[in-house]
């Protein structure tokens, strides 16, 4: 801690030395200490930062107050060096009646969508942003949904100018020269490769992609907005389920108890930990599980094999998870201060089961394997498309598997444990490729990780002659004091998950913003997909492993 | 070449094995844990009309109506609306209501999945039936001490 | 080998037949060759096709409609023809309407030439192997007919690359099969080594024509280079998987079928799982000895290998992902071409040298 705290007065320092009006004050986040900027000045201040090895944007939150509007940022080290991760925050004030703040987006890319989606939500508008649109909503809405005054009642009149089909001026032929050598096309929201979440705006010319612009906000449902409004000690818990929805549920309960736990200071017993980190990595599975299934599915069509044996294999994982929680998707499991029911009795049966699945997992893996990486052809696609360098990867923010598949070795259970993972023995699993099978990869070797993981919690489960103590004594009514926020996250499934809760000593969080790091992934594609064919445009957004439940919220 | 070989006899594998996990659903019941949530059974004689599920449900899902002298005129849930996250269960400090392993819902429209107290008790899932003999045998971590198993009574029998 | 008007007039004690009676004749084998075409197709693309690929996949499939779900077959059809024909809005309505008929009538029609043994073979010209091939390209039309009339721009990418993909390898196609008509001509002992009926004939006798060799001589084992290029060519040609690009399920939607539904989808389909039959007979004629085999009438072994082809089709489609459409061309020009020319002189040379 020391180390943190000497560093931070360092580079407090550096800033005003550089920049001596930026600074206006020094607040402190149950996370980190927070740089209140000038700001006009942000950008320079996060610059200085990035310069100084913060080079990781988590999060932009816009947070609302009775004077004034706040916009958050959330720096971290990206390291795979336990003992150099760091955070800091920067805060930026904005006026009340016109809140404006200069855009950091400039200093790193993967601020544009955090900013956009900051303006859409909250309407503080950033100075200087290359692109200041709505990202969620529709463009012709009224109003910013999460601020105090929005009227949910309110009707959203549409202009019929507005309403008018936005393609068909294209029926004209451009008068361009250049534009008769390309192709429009709207791939999504009806695309068997997007489902109807999700919209690519793609320029073509022939069959490469000169230009996509994703279209999001399908599936928005305004989760923070809800969480907002529910208790923090029993209403929140069952929301998180729906964030990413497709079995990483486990993750999600995690990232919003880790947070309100640190802010609200409880304890979490030894016997709960474990049960919740064996909890987590079972989700992992199955979370990674279908990402390889699905990666397959879009590089195939229709079904293929490896789907099929990816979907065999999760349900298995479902299975126990169902009768640990009870339900197989939304689990509902974890509470603050622990989980809410023991394991399943009788126990030896169900430890049973899940040993079974650990013991089988290295013959499917070897199965997945050559499947995947035995066989030429797949390799002939995966390999070299979709190229993410180490460095855009970090400009964007983008985290989990598909940082990892660029060789950088960031993972939030190793840098920042939570939960038992400080006391088990496992790896984080790294590949150079930065393309589409490494990424594929890395999740092949996370879920053979995660077994190991599941192995020793299951060891430690069964020798545990303790207490077993499933939830600390928690206080009736959650209510952290007013003014304290946090921002934690975890390593969720697609990568850091976070939760930023400003308190303002209520039962109820005065601010919950969720770090999606689906969000943040997104947010790079274009980099990823440009100059490469259609079919491997359709294969990155595979193995980028989006679920809009959890890009829209 | 090899590789797309060995993926092909892996394949073989499989279809020659002819192991099947998908499950021939109305004739043979999927896997249903005894900790499932499913469709929720209302006891109107353990109700003590406390509120505690109304005021914890995340959706506004339970709508309780009393009198003047705090007595139970109406309890309505509107499955529809439902997430089935337990919660009023949990908080119920009588075991009155309580997620059943029934899952299969179905309606025409939306107003018929709006259950009020009569037809939480006249649903055909709940008659004569116990919904926590589906708990066992952890059945004492759901309800508490074995005494208030002789207690209970399934609602629709008398 | 015998045509199937050879075989009724023997039948009858005939000599020849008036050419009306001929007519006649020939039309009744092409309703006996259709029939079972459209009943084999039928079976294998409704049916079969859901039951192999959820085998491959540890699921079950159809199972409730009849006894193993095989009444899915009438049922589906049902359904399918049963759909409101919808023609949208600003498609080409004349070639729209047009190319499903043409599909299906193509492919269906060249298997007037596959000589499926027993006599059963409704036309067998002297260039019967050209015409063959040269009505396996021509299900390449339609689909730009279908395509391009559709007015949607998946269906257009889906042509394009059909088109693509159709050039590339109508010359490999073509050149791996001709490597095996000077053997015909070496074996058989014949002036006409294109007609079907003899390329089939002259694949009777133990391999290479050695005695007592208990391996008969398919061109599969005389001509192994061949016959894989062959496999690989005739898979593109007809786009079956790794090489379906012009429908490309998750990129292009459906590709030239996007907008299709109802009785014109059925015709486009019917046209598509028929040429992977076709490429079947294709090849168990030219490589498999027709319907060579122990036991059984030649037409029932030759039915088996052609099923037997269409099994290995799904299998793959099961296993391999789709190639890109850089990497098929690459694939079809830089190495079939050369490979196939390179096989042909191989084949010319070696025989040059043994007679």
């Amino acid at each position: 801690m020391s180390v943190v705290t000497r560093r931070h007065e360092e580079i407090q320092e550096k800033i005003e030395n550089e920049l001596p009006d930026a600074i206006l004050d020094i607040e402190e986040h149950q996370n980190a200490p927070a740089i209140v900027a000038n700001p006009s000045r942000v950008d320079d201040v996060v610059r200085v930062l990035k310069e100084n090895g913060y080079n990781h944007l988590s999060s932009v939150s816009a947070v609302e107050y009775e004077n004034r509007y706040e916009s958050v940022y959330h720096l971290r080290r990206i390291t795979d060096d336990r003992e150099d991760f760091d955070e800091i925050n920067v805060v930026a004030h904005a006026d009340r009646d016109e809140p404006a703040v200069q855009t950091v987006s400039n200093v790193f890319k993967g601020a544009n969508w955090h900013e956009r989606e900051a303006y859409d939500l909250m309407g503080v508008r950033y100075d200087d942003h290359p692109d200041m649109r709505r990202i969620l909503l529709p463009e012709t809405w009224n109003g910013h949904p999460l601020r105090e005054e929005y009227d949910v009642d309110q009707p959203q009149y549409t202009t019929l100018e507005a309403h008018a089909n936005p393609i068909e001026e294209r029926y004209e032929v451009d008068e361009d020269e250049s534009a008769l050598d390309t192709m429009f096309i709207n791939i999504g929201p009806h695309h068997p490769a997007t489902h109807g979440v999700l919209h690519l705006k793609t320029v073509l010319d022939g069959e490469v992609v000169v230009d996509v612009e994703p279209d999001i906000g399908y599936l928005h449902r305004c989760e923070e907005y809800l969480c907002e409004r529910l208790n923090y000690k029993y209403q929140i818990m069952p929301y998180p389920d729906r964030w990413d929805y497709i079995s990483a549920g486990m993750i999600n309960e995690m990232s919003y108890a880790r947070c309100i736990e640190e802010l609200a200071d409880i304890d979490v017993p030894e016997y709960a930990q474990v049960i919740r980190t064996l909890a987590q990595e079972l989700s992992r599975i199955a979370s990674h599980m279908l990402a390889v299934g699905t990666f397959a599915l879009d590089l195939y069509g229709e079904l293929n094999v490896i789907f099929m044996y990816a979907f065999k294999d999760r349900e298995i994982v479902q299975e126990i998870l169902e009768d640990l929680s009870g339900q197989r998707l939304m689990f509902n499991y974890l509470r603050l201060g622990g989980v809410s029911y023991d394991l399943p009795e009788p126990r030896e049966e169900w430890f049973e089961k899940i040993r079974d699945f650990t013991e089988e997992l290295p013959e499917k893996m070897k199965e997945y394997r050559t499947l995947l990486e035995g066989n030429e052809l797949l390799m002939k696609r995966a390999e070299g498309t979709g190229i993410l360098e180490p460095e855009v990867a970090k400009e964007y923010g983008c985290t989990g598997p598909i940082l990892r598949g660029s060789g950088v070795g960031y993972d939030v259970r190793e840098v920042d444990p939570y939960s038992y993972y400080d006391e088990l023995d496992w790896d984080v699993v790294t590949k150079d490729g930065c393309d589409n099978l490494s990424r594929v990869q890395v999740r092949l070797g996370e879920v053979e990780q995660s077994a190991r993981i599941v192995e020793q919690c299951v060891d430690i489960l069964e020798d545990w002659d303790g207490e077993q103590e499933i939830q600390s004594r928690v206080p009736r009514s959650v209510s952290p004091p007013a003014g304290t926020e946090n921002y934690t996250a975890v390593e969720g499934a697609k990568g850091e998950l976070g939760i930023h809760i400003v308190s303002d000593g209520t039962e109820q969080p005065h601010r919950l913003k969720i770090r999606s790091p689906c969000f943040s992934n997104l947010s790079a594609f274009s980099e990823l997909a440009e100059g490469e064919y259609l079919a491997d445009m359709i294969a990155t957004l595979g193995s980028l492993d989006l679920v809009f439940g959890e890009v829209d919220r | 070449m090899m590789g797309v070989l060995k993926s092909l006899g892996v394949t073989a594998k499989h279809a020659i094995k002819g192991d099947t996990f998908t499950v021939e659903y109305p004739d043979e019941s999927p896997h249903i844990s005894p900790r499932f949530r499913g469709s929720h059974k209302f006891s109107l004689s353990r109700c003590i009309w406390c509120r505690m599920c109304e005021e914890v449900c995340p959706n506004g899902t339970i709508d309780i109506k009393t009198n003047q002298q705090r007595e139970g005129e109406e309890y309505n849930l509107n499955l529809g609306q439902c997430i089935y996250c337990r919660l009023c269960e949990e908080v119920c400090p009588v075991d009155a209501i309580i997620l059943t392993q029934h899952f299969e819902l179905n309606a025409g429209t939306k107003a018929e999945l709006e259950y009020t107290k009569e037809d939480l008790m006249d649903v055909p899932w709940y008659k004569g039936m116990d919904p926590l003999e589906a708990r066992e045998p952890d059945r004492g971590a759901w309800i508490g001490t074995d005494e208030e198993e002789e207690v209970w009574e399934p609602a629709g029998a008398d | 080998m015998v045509t199937f008007n050879d075989a009724v007039a023997e039948f009858f004690g005939v000599e020849e037949f008036s050419p009306l009676v001929e007519f006649a004749v020939a039309l009744v084998g092409a309703v006996i060759v259709g029939s079972i075409i459209l009943t084999i197709v039928g079976v294998s693309a409704v049916w079969f096709k859901r039951k192999l690929n959820a085998r491959l996949g540890d699921r079950i499939a159809v199972n409730r409609v009849g006894p193993a779900g095989l009444f899915i077959m009438p049922a589906d059809a049902l359904k399918l023809l049963s759909k409101e024909v919808v023609v949208p809005e600003g498609v080409d309505r004349a070639s729209y309407l047009l190319a499903p008929i043409l599909a299906a009538a193509a492919v269906i029609a060249a298997f007037a030439f596959i000589p499926f043994g027993s006599g059963l073979q409704v036309a067998d010209p002297e260039t019967g192997l050209i015409f063959a091939l040269a009505f396996a390209s021509l299900g390449a039309i339609p689909i730009v007919m279908a395509g391009y009339s559709s007015k949607n721009k998946y269906s257009f990418l889906g042509f394009e690359r059909e088109v693509a993909q159709a050039i590339a390898y109508e010359i490999p196609l073509v050149v791996s099969a001709l490597a095996i008509v000077p053997l015909v001509a070496y074996f058989g002992d014949t002036d006409t080594p294109l007609r079907m009926s003899e390329i089939v004939a002259a694949q009777q006798g133990p391999l290479l024509g050695i005695e007592g060799l208990p391996v008969p001589n398919w061109f599969l084992f005389a001509q192994p280079i061949a016959a894989a290029l062959f496999f690989v060519a005739i898979l593109a040609e007809f786009s079956r998987n790794p090489f379906d690009l012009p429908e490309a399920g998750s990129e292009l939607v459906a590709g030239y079928l996007t907008e299709y539904g109802g009785v014109n989808f059925v015709l486009l389909f019917l046209a598509e799982f028929a040429a992977i039959f076709f490429g079947g007979a294709l090849f168990t004629a030219l490589f498999l000895g027709g319907g060579s085999g122990p036991f059984l009438p030649a037409a029932v072994w030759f039915l088996i290998k052609m099923f037997a082809f269409y099994v290995v089709v799904q299998w793959l489609r099961a296993t391999v992902p789709r190639v890109r459409i850089d990497q098929l061309l690459s694939l079809g020009w830089k190495y079939m071409l050369e490979l196939t020319f390179l096989n042909l002189l191989l084949t010319a040379g070696v025989l040059w040298v043994v007679l």
